[in-house]
This record gives C-alpha cells, sequence and structure tokens, in this order.
C-alpha cells in the first residue's frame, strides 16, 4: 500500500510539471509572444481550457500528502513556509489574471491582468524550482542558496520551453510563435522535459516518503474510495484533452 | 496577539472569505443545472439565456472559492502542522479523497462546461453541468466529515501520542455531521436562492427591458430560498440536541452573538419568505410590486452575514481545542513559528484575498447590471488563426 500511494504522489507531482508546465511557461512569455492585444488572447484562449484540468493535479498532491503522508506534510509545508505562501500567491495573481482580464471592458483592464499572469506564472516558476532544490537538500539547509536559485531558472526555461511548444502545436502557424508548428509528439517531448526536475526531486525524496506512509488502516481505506474513481480521473483528463486540442479557440478566460 | 492568535486569526479570516463564496457556490449551481436541463429539454432559448446569465454570476464567483480554497488547504500544513502529526491518519484522509476525487473532478468538469459551449453535444454538455453539482456537493460532504471529526473525533484511538483510525464509518455517520451537513447544504440553496431572488428585484425595479426573463427568475428565487430556509432552520435547531451530547460547553466558548445573530436573521427571514414572498408569488404579485423591490435588495446579503455566524458559533464553540477534548490549538500550532512568518503571510493572504474578493463582488454586480444581453459565458468561439491583416498600400 505504501508503494501505491508513493506513487500516486509521484505520478500527482510529475503530471503537475507535465500538464501545468505549458500554462505556467505560456504565462511566462505571455508578452513576449503576444506583442498585440489580439495575439495575446489567442494564446490565452489556447490554454484556458487546460487551466483548470491542470491545476488540480498540485490541489490533489497536497490532499494525498496530508491523508497518506500526514506526519510529511506539516514539516514540509512548515519547512518551506515563505516558498509555500510564495507560490500560493504567485499562483492566485496568476489565476486572478485569467480570470478576470475579460470580465470588465478597456484595453487598460485587460494588459492589467495580462501583467498579472506574466509575473504570477514567472512568480510560480521560479518558486517551484526553488521548492524543489530545497526538498532535495533537506529542510534543514537554508531555503533561499544559489542552488535554489539555479533551480528556479531551470524549472522556468523548461516551462518556457513546454509553453512554447504548446502554443506551436495548438497554434500551428500562427504570427505569434513565428509561423512555427510542432506536433504532438514533439509536445510530449517538452512535456517530459518539463517533468524532469519533478522526477528528480521525487527520486531524492522517495526513501523518506515511503518511510513516513500513514499506517495500513488509513492507507487501505484511502486506497478502497479512490482507487475505484481513477477511470473517472483519467477519462475526465482525457475528455479535456480530446475536446479542446483544436479547432477554435473559446473565447472566455 | 501572540503567535498562536495571528495564526487563528489568518485561519479565521481566510476561512470566513472562502465559506462566503462556496456557500453561493453551492446554491448556484443545482440552479444553473436546472436552467440548463430544461433549455436542452426544450430548446426554448429563454431558458439557455437564464443558463448563461445566472452561470456566468456563477462562474466568476467560483473562482475567489478556488483561490480562498487554495490557501485553506495549504494553511494545514504551514500553521498547523501539530494537527497533521496528532490527527493526520485520521483527519487528512477526507481531506485527501475531497481534493483528490471531488475537487479534481469539479474543476475538471467545469472546465468542460464553460469552455464546451458550441464544442460539446447538449446532452453531454449538461451532464458536465450536473457532475460539477454533484461533486461540489462530494467536496461539501467530506469537508464536513472533516470538520465534524474535529468537532467530535469518533472511529479512531490514541497510540503513542497519535490518533490512528479505528472505524472510517464512524467519521462518515458522526453525529455533528448528520444534521450539520444538510443544515449547510439548505444554507447553500438559501444563499443562492436569495441571490437570484435579489438580481431579479433589481431589473424589476428599474423596469429594464427582461421582464419576462426575472419574473421567472424570481420566482425561481423565492422557491429555492422557501426550500432552502426550511430546512436551514431545520436542521440548525436539530443539532442542539447533539451539541448538548456531545459538546456541552459550546455556548460558553462561543460568542453569544453570533449565535443570537444567526438564529435571529434565520428565523426573521424564513418566516418572511414562507408566510409573505412564497404567497406573492400567486398571479406573480411579487414581480409586479414594486415598492417591494428595494426590500429583496437589501435583505440579500442577510443569509450570507448568517452563514459567517453560523460557522464562528460552530468552530468558536471548539476552542480551546483543536481536535475537541485531545488536542488543542495551542499544541496544534506549527513548532517555532514565527511572529514574522505568520505576520508576513497573513497579510499577503489576507491583503491580496480581501483585494481580489473585492473585485469580484464588483464584477458580479457589474454582470448583474448589464443582463442578460451581454453575457460572455458561451459567446461564440473564435477562430484560431489570427484575424487577416489590412493589406497596407506601399
Amino acid at each position: 500500500m505504501e508503494i501505491i500511494w508513493f506513487g500516486a504522489l509521484a505520478v500527482l507531482l510529475v503530471g503537475y510539471f507535465a500538464l501545468e508546465g505549458f500554462d505556467i511557461g505560456l504565462g511566462i512569455l505571455l508578452p513576449v509572444l503576444g506583442r498585440s492585444q489580439e495575439d495575446r488572447d489567442r494564446l490565452v484562449g489556447a490554454m484556458a481550457p487546460f487551466v483548470l484540468a491542470g491545476e488540480v493535479w498540485l490541489v490533489a498532491l497536497v490532499g494525498v500528502l496530508f491523508g497518506a503522508f500526514s506526519t510529511l506534510e506539516g514539516a514540509v509545508l512548515s519547512g518551506l513556509y515563505p516558498l509555500v505562501v510564495a507560490l500560493l500567491l504567485t499562483w492566485i495573481v496568476r489565476d486572478a489574471g485569467l480570470w478576470f482580464r475579460r470580465r470588465a471592458d478597456g484595453a487598460a483592464w485587460r494588459t492589467l491582468w495580462d501583467g498579472a499572469i506574466c509575473l504570477g506564472s514567472a512568480g510560480l516558476a521560479l518558486t517551484w524550482g526553488t521548492t524543489l532544490v530545497a526538498l532535495a537538500r533537506g529542510l534543514s539547509a537554508p531555503l533561499l542558496a544559489p542552488a535554489g536559485v539555479a533551480g528556479g531558472i531551470v524549472v522556468a526555461l523548461a516551462f518556457c520551453l513546454h509553453g512554447w511548444t504548446f502554443a506551436a502545436w495548438r497554434l500551428p502557424g500562427d504570427p505569434a510563435v513565428r509561423g512555427a508548428r510542432r506536433t504532438g509528439r514533439a509536445l510530449l517531448l517538452t512535456a517530459l522535459t518539463a517533468a524532469i526536475p519533478a522526477v528528480l526531486a521525487v527520486a531524492v525524496v522517495a526513501s523518506a516518503l515511503i518511510e513516513h506512509a500513514a499506517p495500513p488502516e488509513t492507507l487501505t481505506t484511502l486506497g478502497a474510495i479512490v482507487l475505484p474513481c481513477v477511470p473517472i480521473l483519467v477519462g475526465a483528463q482525457v475528455w479535456v484533452w480530446r475536446t479542446f486540442s483544436r479547432g477554435a479557440l473559446p473565447t472566455f478566460f | 496577539m501572540d503567535v498562536v492568535d495571528l495564526a487563528r486569526t489568518q485561519f479565521a479570516v481566510t476561512g470566513s472569505l472562502h465559506f462566503l463564496f462556496v456557500v453561493l457556490t453551492l446554491g448556484l449551481a443545482p440552479l444553473v443545472a436546472i436552467m440548463h436541463t430544461r433549455y436542452a429539454i426544450t430548446g426554448n432559448p429563454l431558458h439557455e439565456r437564464m443558463t448563461r446569465f445566472w452561470g456566468q454570476i456563477y462562474v466568476i464567483n467560483y473562482a475567489l472559492g478556488v483561490f480562498t480554497g487554495l490557501v485553506m488547504e495549504f494553511q494545514f500544513g504551514l500553521s498547523w502542522s501539530g494537527l497533521s502529526h496528532y490527527a493526520g491518519d485520521v483527519f487528512g484522509a477526507p481531506l485527501a479523497i475531497e481534493t483528490l476525487v471531488a475537487f479534481f473532478l469539479e474543476s475538471t468538469f467545469l472546465g468542460l462546461w464553460i469552455f464546451g459551449w458550441h464544442r460539446l453535444p447538449r446532452a453531454l454538455h449538461v451532464t458536465c453541468i450536473w457532475l460539477v453539482t454533484l461533486t461540489a456537493y462530494a467536496s461539501a460532504f467530506w469537508i464536513m466529515v472533516a470538520n465534524s471529526f474535529l468537532q467530535h473525533p469518533v472511529g479512531s484511538v490514541e497510540q503513542g501520542g497519535r490518533l490512528v483510525l479505528r472505524d472510517f464509518g464512524a467519521l462518515l455517520t458522526n453525529p455533528n455531521l448528520v444534521f450539520a451537513l444538510p443544515h449547510v447544504i439548505s444554507a447553500g440553496l438559501w444563499t443562492g436562492g436569495f441571490v437570484v431572488m435579489g438580481a431579479s428585484a433589481y431589473h424589476l425595479f428599474r423596469r429594464t427591458k427582461e421582464q419576462e426573463f426575472f419574473t421567472r427568475s424570481l420566482r425561481m428565487g423565492v422557491v429555492t430560498a422557501f426550500i432552502g430556509s426550511l430546512f436551514t432552520v431545520g436542521f440548525g435547531y436539530a443539532q442542539f440536541g447533539v451539541i448538548e451530547a456531545t459538546q456541552p460547553d459550546k455556548f460558553d466558548a462561543a460568542p453569544e452573538a453570533a449565535l443570537g445573530l444567526m438564529i435571529g436573521i434565520g428565523q426573521l427571514l424564513q418566516f418572511g419568505v414562507m408566510f409573505l414572498l412564497l404567497p406573492l408569488l400567486f398571479r406573480n404579485l411579487l414581480a409586479r410590486w414594486r415598492w417591494l423591490h428595494p426590500v429583496l435588495m437589501l435583505i440579500t446579503p442577510l443569509p450570507f452575514v448568517a452563514a459567517i455566524a453560523g460557522w464562528l458559533v460552530r468552530e468558536m464553540g471548539r476552542q480551546p481545542w483543536l481536535v475537541y477534548g485531545k488536542l488543542s490549538v495551542a499544541d496544534a500550532m506549527t513548532p517555532g513559528l514565527s511572529r514574522t512568518a505568520i505576520t508576513g503571510s497573513f497579510i499577503g493572504f489576507a491583503g491580496l484575498l480581501g483585494l481580489l474578493a473585492i473585485i469580484d463582488y464588483l464584477l458580479i454586480a457589474r454582470a448583474v447590471r448589464r443582463g442578460p444581453e451581454q453575457v460572455s459565458l458561451g459567446m461564440p468561439d473564435r477562430p484560431a488563426e489570427p484575424a487577416p491583416m489590412p493589406a497596407h498600400s506601399l
């Protein structure tokens, strides 16, 4: 049972980096690729339907940490206190940009929230890299070391690559990506690239995680309720990707 | 204030903000699902317009529910690591199920619903909003399971200084859950009904051209508020016996004013809806009696006030315990949590969420004011190709 729940945690973290990484990367690149409002609207429209289905992987990850690795949950989140606060604040700023940018008229309003998307995404990527390095080094090391900053930059670059590839896949030939076209295979490749930092971090903390798994009663109960739902969870995600991979762009975000 | 008080206040402020938005989500989701179902069955454009207008208000409100909810989820680990250390093997299970199953699906299906207009077949699109409703209620269920455990820690035994899960079924049949859950869900319906009623009254009072739209909406709002208020009050009073048995000193610890406020608002409004507003639906008298509409607008916020007062009673009545009778709030606080850390996060969370909450309410008010003619939810998609550039002459 410990191995199954460790696997669930690993899949959720790696899945988050692969499936939310491009949204964050594209958010960082928004002012660079989207010089005009029209371009930014297309870029946001391309990623919009994937954001809600992508960020839930992190929400679920923390839930699993609480339910199946409870002694670690408090220690890890409080041990990384300033990083977790920064992660939440930047995440919320990014999301607010997406939800609010079209809720009022006026170029200034939309530009303001596009700025929030860019700054929030950049902060989120940098915080993630720093957090993974801090986790890998152990919680007793200082949180803000040069290695952490370097980790932040690496994650941000990987997300940007993933985000750019997503845009060139979803909007092939679009002026925002200078006419580039990328295949689904290329997108899969950058998804794997974006997920590498998460894979490395999980590998480093694997034994500590498994050691701190909750007792069998808890894990069995959780498994009995969650495992039958896994096909529905996967099915819902597949449905999102099948529905929004091509065709016209939704306009709500 | 010492560090524990700061951490408690941060939790109370973010939790209250969260519930302000969640309570409306719980109330509006089934109403939007019913409207959408009517549209799918009849094809009547009025039902489509109702779905999009009220659906947009639901969705704008939902955004803040998510933002505040994220802070709630992570805050347990940030400020209260003693809770996960002592009771995480029990308390963590319902939270894990809530995030991994209920919220995961709610958010995924909501994305399909919001962006799936013109894309999903009508029946599947309606299925999405029903799945959103179902999973929202599942979320409420699991959160209330977790909260009820804090009020009355059943199904577990203490071993080596930590709680171990013994009987998960006892968590699901916790006496502090069985009346509180329908109380909370009914309060959501009541709040949703009042928002629909108040917004409809605004348009009827202003004599905008959407008279039929808002006469029908007003009727739906009043009926929903009637059902919601009846069950909220009923399941509210039903809890006194349970509280007497499980938390006898609850009302000594809880602020008396909050209890009085909740009961005062609840009882007064419930009678008002039942004996005044509901009968006035006869021949649409309520929609036609324009002098009553400002009153309907003014009382719209009251269910929100009562709901927050109710949570304050439930949570403050648990003091000084975090897990009633077993783990005190002070002992649950993260060891070594510094004043700088908690002050910084408090300013950050309360400042950002407070600001976004105000913006969100202004956007909801704006969407109500603009009416069904200018709704962006369900607007046509746009082509993936950029608009052709106008040719410049050389």
